[in-house]
């Protein structure tokens, strides 16, 4: 099992990897976004502005096929950054990870790197550093947080009664079901794409340890773990979509 | 599987930063110029329709026309064929008319030359006779003047009535 690059901060525990993945995977999509935008025409559309309209489209689809479209508009840029986002971190992990052995304690940026601490002698610990950020459930958790704070926040200010409502329904002593269903929801996102996007990194750690043999499973794996990537990025934007709508929007004759 | 809060708080720190950056310098001016190109597309949509309901105006009054210009043209066919007919009768009467009056002319001519062959002919007997007679008369008349004057006007009578 690999550890993280965990250091100490004022207090803090510091995942560097995390960190380093997160800012690799913003930055990707923010110089892909801004390149693809950046020579924009009315009338003559490159290559790179036909694919970000088409990703654009494809978001409105999603957002479409949730909701009304009319209500679903702001949220276009959340889904494009959500989908964009995931994908790009899901792919990170695929062509490389960086691992580094560490026999002894070790320490960077003057700090001790927490995983190499106890370390003593013939003791070694693997520290990962290059892999998808969202094969880190902290990260995973992180983004299903904001859709959580977002879809309450949206259902509250948005549909207030309604929302309330839907606590008590079908009865009262549903309560604590409903507040349940709800918590589920978040934890359920952030697993799901964990799971999905660990899994598949492990299975390409267990597929090197084959070497040469293990060279058309790798093909095939890699191949389906792009597929799984971009399959896990659109399950996430369209789950909040739909809770979105869910939380957002009332429709006459439906409970809740 | 451990959960670090600190994790958790740096990717919504960095997922927010990564929204507003994108909207800020990508989104934007990405949806703007998707509005401005659906925008066009919708107003070429929009022209082709226009353009292509004149057309059909057009066809329409084409058609009209030729349908007019056709009937136009038949119509003069039937006027130029009924005039030439018209016109082939009157020349057809005329020619007939001509050719009564050349006959009737003609016939005219005769009667007048015959008239005047007769006239001229009754002149010439008549002469004739005279000589005959004066002949016969120096010959005749002083032995029966009576007989003889009664046998020239028999015999002038005779020509007269024949001619």
């Amino acid at each position: 099992m690999h550890d993280a690059p965990i250091i100490k901060l004022g207090g803090f525990n510091l995942d560097l990897s995390a960190v380093l993945m997160l800012f690799v995977s913003g930055a990707i999509v923010f110089l892909l976004c801004v390149i693809a935008t950046r020579r924009l025409s009315v009338e003559n559309p490159g290559k790179l502005q036909n694919f970000m309209e088409w990703v654009v489209e494809f978001v409105q689809g999603i957002i479409g096929s949730t909701m009304d479209m009319k209500k679903g508009k702001p949220y276009v840029s959340l889904g494009l950054t959500l989908i964009l986002f995931i994908l790009v971190s899901n792919l990170l992990g695929l062509p490389m990870g960086i691992i580094t052995e560490a026999h002894q304690p070790e320490t960077i940026f003057g700090h001790i790197i927490e995983a190499t601490r106890t370390l003593g002698h013939g003791d070694h610990a693997e520290i990962l550093w290059w892999k998808s950020p969202t094969a880190d459930v902290s990260v995973t958790a992180g983004l299903a947080l904001v859709v959580f704070i977002l879809m309450n926040f949206l259902g509250l200010k948005n549909n207030r009664k309604h929302y309330l409502k839907h606590y008590v329904e079908p009865f009262p002593i549903l309560l604590p079901l409903n507040i349940i269903e709800n918590l589920a929801k978040p934890i359920a996102l952030a697993i799901r794409l964990y799971a999905n996007i660990f899994a598949g990194e492990v299975l390409i750690t267990v597929i090197l340890k084959l070497g040469f043999a293990g060279i058309p499973f790798m093909a095939a794996w890699q191949g389906f773990s792009i597929f799984v990537g971009a399959l896990q990025a659109y399950i996430f934007t369209i789950l909040t979509m739909v809770y979105i709508g869910q939380m957002t929007i009332h429709e006459e004759g439906e409970s809740h | 599987m451990t959960i670090l809060w600190e994790n958790i708080l740096i990717t919504i720190l960095a997922f927010g930063v990564l929204y507003w950056l994108l909207n800020k310098f990508a989104f934007g001016k990405l949806f703007a110029v998707m509005e401005k190109r659906r925008e066009l597309v919708q107003n070429q949509l929009e022209e082709a329709k226009q353009t292509r309901e004149q057309a059909t105006v057009y066809v329409e009054e084409q058609k009209e026309a030729l349908k007019q210009a056709r009937q136009d043209a038949f119509e003069i066919i039937e006027l130029a064929k009924s005039n030439s007919s018209k016109q082939a009768h009157d020349l057809l009467d005329q020619a007939k008319q001509d050719a009564t009056r050349l006959k009737e002319e003609a016939v005219r001519d005769i009667e007048s030359e015959r008239t005047k062959a007769v006239e001229a002919l009754r002149g010439e007997i008549g002469a004739f006779s005279v000589n005959i007679a004066s002949k016969l008369i120096e010959r005749e008349v002083e032995s029966n003047p009576a007989e003889q004057e009664k046998l020239i006007g028999q015999y002038l009578k005779e020509v007269g009535s024949r001619s």
